[in-house]
Formats: structure tokens, C-alpha cells, sequence
């Protein structure tokens, strides 16, 4: 049961991103697309060439098995390995003369990144520009099999979303059974408290690992939360992503008023790994996962613990 | 003359309810809370409220609301004092380049390329100083004509200053690998309450102390220099060293200010104008009366910003122009002003 877990996880993460597959169809249309903003899109597909304008689009891309169309990436991104070998252009602000010198089919874009200025400028120079928008895990599932339609590796695409949605299945699953599921304080940053407010996937993220987001219904997306709100919420886990030496003392040394608060009186602080949480791509599966590690290492084995870590 | 000692009264008066209205905000905390938080702190015999509530008053309400009071005390004498130094009604606490400077010191440290001096908290409001003292000591020498000190080129080489650290910050934001940090660096410069603490008062609030004591010795040398610095010097005035200390407190104050909560606008610029409008020009009445009206206005600002975003730290300079401006001119239409 346990090492099905762990296995699951690397299921998740490393296969998608595993080989080639073969070559599209040779024949070509011009097809109108409806991106995520609504916006219509004439894009020529399958697309040979690619252009991923965030780093998590390019894990996306990857996990829908069109790593190789990818003609260009940011500078910002580190993952797959695969994408060292890719050109990179700066991502902000848009370079867009690099990313016209590629001649791509389609840009891939988000809105959490980009702004529509930046699509009209990509219109001017005959670009299409696809739109992705992520506010929940299906988002982020479902994108896997757009870009697979796009790059026509549309089966091999939808095997991947199928396998993803089926990990965080799996992992809910084995937290249902959890009786106190632990108030989980999500934040970025360990100094000013960014954090994650109503309409976000994080909040599933942490539900799936069985915990409750104390931050879930906080009416504005990006919110800073005050000294006083983390008090109030006695939060019993605090998560983020802080340098890996933050704990509970370094966080009390921060915001002294917080010595009533749980997470800081157990000690139970923990630094994530900002990448498989704050990129909404398919690593999200491994947050999850390392999330349940942190919250509910009973579940797991000991050496699940230690490997995560 | 019974006229200003009502507005004292009356500024006082306002005040002490202000300060519980910011304590008990919310559902959390009540005056009984409040009091048994205070009177636990001076006797034995009054038991503390529960854990977090003790805290949540004693640990961040109290010193939060101080600072605020502090703060807009102090950026509203400091405004009164340079636009006495320049003898410009658009004159404010930042004219020299002090909260560039300090913006500018602060994300140089924030984003690496400052080493930490002591703790981490410690150094940032020291980087910032040192940044706002070093803008203002340009623009000072600049501004000496031998013996003397021009308010033109004063001014003109705060302009100057200001826009040179304002890139210096931006490029250094831009070129920052570390978007967490550039977050954290911009939420810091637009200004905030939200990190105040005991230990972090007492430099801000002993130098506001300072700061006003000094210009409220100075007031009568103020009010002739308003007139002109031949007039002022026919008075007897000794003008260049008045203007000097008008500086040097401006760059204390302000300093310390801005590196405590960031940069705060709108108060050291309109709060002067405001009290002047209400009891005339005369220093000795303007200076306390500012400290006191820009000391109530910051904190109602913040106590309006927590109560529209309970669980968040909004910015509080975004409130103090949202609330401070339609009635700052609805006063300035309907009176006639006079700022010299």
C-alpha cells in the first residue's frame, strides 16, 4: 500500500516527461480555436513548432508528450533536464524579437503571467497566442490534453491527464479515512505573508493531502495577510515557500505575536519546494504528495519520509 | 486665542477615542480586553486575557497603532519644517531625496547586495537610513554656496537625487533573479503599518520626540523666516544655521520614519496645510497641532484599511489619499488661504 503511494508519485512526475513519440500526420489545417480567455484562434495544427511563454507550460507541454516542439523557452525555466538544450529568451518583459527569429506555430501564454497587451503585439507579428488559464487541478489536467490536440499527440496526451487526475485520486483516497485533518496555513515568502485567497488549486492541493486551507475563502486572489490574521486563524501546519532553513523559530523571530499560534508552539513549519506547488503544471501531483508527507507522515513509510525530503 | 486652546482640547479629545476605536476593531478583541491587556502590564491582580487576544493587543495592535501616531506626528512636523526651510506650500518630507534614498537602500539590501549587518529584521531599517542620510548629505553639499545654503539648487538637486535612487531602486528590482523578493521589496515601498513592533518604535518615536521639541523652540525663528531670509536676518535670525538644523532634523526624522514603515505619502504635504487653515501660520501653534491632526489621521487611515480588509495588510498610503484628498480640497476651496 505504502510504496504503491510513493510509486504512484513518481508515476506522476517522471514517466510523463519519458520519450519521443512519433511524428504528426503530414497533413496541416488551419483550425479556429477557443483559448481559455474566450479568445478565438486561428492556429495551424498540429503544430510543429512551440513556444512556451512560463515555465509551467513547458512542463505541460512535456507532459502531453510534445517536448519536442518546443522550439523556445524562458530562462526561467529548469524543468524537464530536456529544456537546457531548448532556446531561451527572456519571458519579462517578452523578447519578442527572439520569440519571432523562432517562427513558432503558437505561443503558449497564461494569463497569471501575461498580459493581453503582450497577445496584440504577438497578433501584430502574425503570431497566434493561446491562452491558459488555471484556477483549479482539472485546469491544469485539462491543459495537458489542449496542448496534446494542438501538437496532435492528443492520445498520448489524454493517457497522461488520465494517469495525473488518477494520482490525486488515489491520494484522496488514502486521506479520506484522516478523522482531524490539520488547519494548513499556506504562504509565499517567510517575511511579508503573500498567500493564496479564494480560486485557487493550492487550496485543493492541501484538501487532497487532508488538510483544510485555512486561507480557502479569503475574498481577494493575492492576498498579504496581516500578523493578526495568522494569530486569529491558529493555523495547526504552516507551509511555504521559504528558504529551507525557516522553522518555527526563524518564523518567531519574524512575527513574535505568533507564539500562541499551533504551528509555531508544535513546531510543525515546513519549507516546501516552490516549483511542484506554485507552478500550476503537472508537478502539482508531486506537491500534493509531498504536502501528505508533511501533513501525515503516519501514512506513509519512514523512508517515503526521508526519500521526499 | 480661546479659539486655538479649544482645538487642542479638541484635538486631544479626539485621540483617546481613536486609539481604543483602533484597538477593539473586530469581533475579537473588546475594551475590557484592552484595559485587562494594559492593567496586567502595571498589576498583578489583573489576570491577562486569553493567550492569543493578550497578544494580539499587547503584541501588534498597541505598538501598531504608536507607530501610527508616531509616524503621521512626525511626517506631518517634518512637512511643516521644509516648507518653512524652502518657503514652497508643495514642499514635503521627502523634497530632499531622503525616501528615495531610503527606498533605494533598502532594496539593495533587500535583494542581496547589501550584506546583513546584525539580524535581518535589524539591518533593513538601517540600510534605509543610511541610504536616505546619504541622499539628503548630496543634496545638502550641493545645495552650499560658500557660507551659505540656496534653496533653489536645494531643491532642484532633491529633484535630481530623488530620480537618480528611484532608477538605482528600479534597476536593481529589474536585474533581481528573486521574484519573492522583488514582492516583498514593493510591498515595502509602497508603504505599511503592518510590521510594527515594540523594538522597532523607539528610534521612530524618540527622534519624532526630538524632532518636535527642537522645532517648536525654533517656532518664532520659523515664523520670521517665512517672510524671506533678508527680512528673517534683518530680525536677528541667524538664517544659515536655522536652515542647517531645519535639515538636519528633517533628514532624522524622516529617516527613521521611512525606514521603520516605508514610504508614507500624503501627510507631511496636506496635514500642514490643513492645520494652517484651521489656526494660521504662527509655528508655535502649527507644530503641535500637526503632530497631533497627522498623528490621528494616519491612524484612522490604517484602523480604515483593516477594517475594509480584516485578514490583510492593505498598504496604508493608499488609504490616506483616498480618504485625505476630497476633504483636503473641499477646505481649501471654502477657505481663504494663507501660507505665508
Amino acid at each position: 500500500m505504502r510504496s504503491q503511494l510513493v510509486l504512484a508519485t513518481f508515476l506522476a512526475t517522471s514517466i510523463l516527461f519519458g520519450a519521443c513519440n512519433p511524428t504528426p500526420t503530414n497533413t496541416r489545417t488551419a483550425t479556429q480555436y477557443t483559448d481559455d480567455l474566450g479568445r478565438s484562434v486561428e492556429i495551424v495544427v498540429p503544430v510543429t513548432k512551440m513556444v512556451s511563454l512560463a515555465p509551467n507550460l513547458t512542463e505541460i507541454v512535456f507532459a502531453a508528450g510534445a517536448g519536442d516542439r518546443l522550439s523556445g523557452v524562458t530562462t526561467a525555466d529548469n524543468f524537464p533536464p530536456e529544456v537546457d538544450t531548448i532556446p531561451k529568451f527572456n519571458a519579462v518583459p517578452i523578447d519578442f524579437e527572439a520569440i519571432r527569429t523562432l517562427e513558432p506555430d503558437v505561443v503558449l501564454a497564461t494569463d497569471q503571467v501575461n498580459s493581453p497587451k503582450d497577445a496584440s503585439m504577438f497578433e501584430s507579428l502574425g503570431t497566434p497566442v493561446y491562452f491558459l488559464t488555471f484556477s483549479s487541478l482539472d485546469d491544469i489536467f485539462d491543459a495537458v490534453v489542449t496542448v496534446g490536440s494542438l501538437a496532435g499527440t492528443k492520445r498520448r496526451a489524454s493517457d497522461h491527464s488520465t494517469t495525473l487526475r488518477q494520482a490525486v485520486m488515489d491520494l484522496r483516497d488514502r486521506t479520506r479515512v484522516i478523522e482531524s485533518r490539520p488547519r494548513v496555513l499556506f504562504l509565499i515568502g517567510e517575511d511579508t505573508l503573500f498567500g493564496f485567497g479564494e480560486g485557487s488549486y493550492v487550496h485543493e492541493i492541501i484538501d487532497a493531502a487532508g488538510g483544510i486551507s485555512v486561507s480557502a475563502n479569503e475574498p481577494l486572489a493575492a492576498p498579504v495577510f496581516s500578523d493578526e490574521y495568522v494569530v486569529e486563524q491558529e493555523p495547526d501546519v504552516i507551509v511555504g515557500s521559504f528558504p529551507p532553513d525557516v522553522d518555527a523559530g526563524r518564523l518567531l523571530e519574524l512575527h513574535p505575536a505568533w507564539r500562541t499560534v499551533p504551528a509555531i508552539q508544535k513546531g510543525r513549519v515546513y519549507a516546501i519546494n516552490p516549483d511542484v506547488v506554485l507552478r500550476p503544471g503537472p508537478r502539482v501531483v508531486e506537491g500534493a504528495y509531498r504536502m501528505a508527507l508533511l501533513l501525515h507522515p503516519e501514512l506513509f513509510g519512514d523512508s517515503a519520509v526521508t526519500s521526499s525530503r | 486665542m480661546p479659539r486655538n486652546i479649544l482645538l487642542f482640547a479638541l484635538a486631544l479629545i479626539v485621540f483617546a477615542p481613536s486609539l481604543l476605536f483602533a484597538l477593539t476593531l473586530g469581533d475579537s478583541v473588546s475594551t475590557a480586553d484592552v484595559a485587562r491587556t494594559i492593567g496586567s502590564r502595571f498589576s498583578d491582580s489583573i489576570a491577562p486575557p486569553g493567550g492569543a487576544t493578550d497578544d494580539i493587543v499587547w503584541l501588534l495592535r498597541i505598538p501598531r497603532s504608536l507607530m501610527a501616531v508616531v509616524c503621521g506626528g512626525g511626517l506631518a512636523i517634518v512637512g511643516v519644517a521644509m516648507q518653512a526651510l524652502v518657503r514652497n506650500p508643495l514642499a514635503e518630507p521627502y523634497i530632499l531625496g531622503i525616501s528615495s534614498g531610503a527606498s533605494a537602500g533598502a532594496s539593495l539590501f533587500f535583494l542581496g547586495l547589501l550584506p546583513p549587518i546584525v539580524s535581518r529584521a535589524a539591518t533593513l531599517p538601517v540600510a534605509a537610513f543610511l541610504g536616505g542620510l546619504l541622499s539628503v548629505t548630496v543634496v545638502y553639499l550641493i545645495a552650499r554656496e560658500g557660507p551659505r545654503l540656496s534653496v533653489a539648487r536645494l531643491l532642484l538637486a532633491g529633484v535630481a537625487i530623488s530620480a537618480l535612487m528611484g532608477s538605482i531602486t528600479s534597476v536593481v528590482t529589474f536585474a533581481s533573479p528573486d521574484p519573492d523578493k522583488i514582492r516583498t521589496v514593493l510591498f515595502w515601498l509602497l508603504g505599511s503599518l503592518g510590521g510594527s513592533r515594540w523594538d522597532l518604535l523607539a528610534v521612530p518615536a524618540a527622534s519624532t520626540l526630538v524632532g518636535g521639541f527642537v522645532l517648536v523652540g525654533f517656532s518664532r525663528q520659523m515664523d520670521a523666516l517665512l517672510t524671506g531670509e533678508e527680512p528673517a536676518r534683518s530680525l536677528g535670525v541667524p538664517v544659515e544655521g536655522l536652515k542647517t538644523i531645519l535639515i538636519l532634523i528633517g533628514a532624522l526624522v524622516t529617516g527613521t520614519l521611512v525606514s521603520a514603515t516605508g514610504v508614507i505619502g500624503f501627510i507631511g504635504l496636506v496635514i500642514p496645510h490643513v492645520v494652517r487653515l484651521l489656526i494660521g501660520v504662527s509655528h508655535s501653534r502649527v507644530i503641535p497641532l500637526s503632530f497631533l491632526l497627522g498623528g490621528a489621521f494616519l491612524l484612522w487611515s490604517d484602523t480604515i484599511a483593516r477594517s475594509i480588509f480584516p485578514s490583510q495588510d492593505l498598504p496604508v498610503g493608499v488609504v490616506t489619499a483616498i480618504f485625505g484628498v476630497p476633504f483636503f480640497l473641499a477646505l481649501l476651496r471654502r477657505s481663504e488661504y494663507r501660507f505665508g
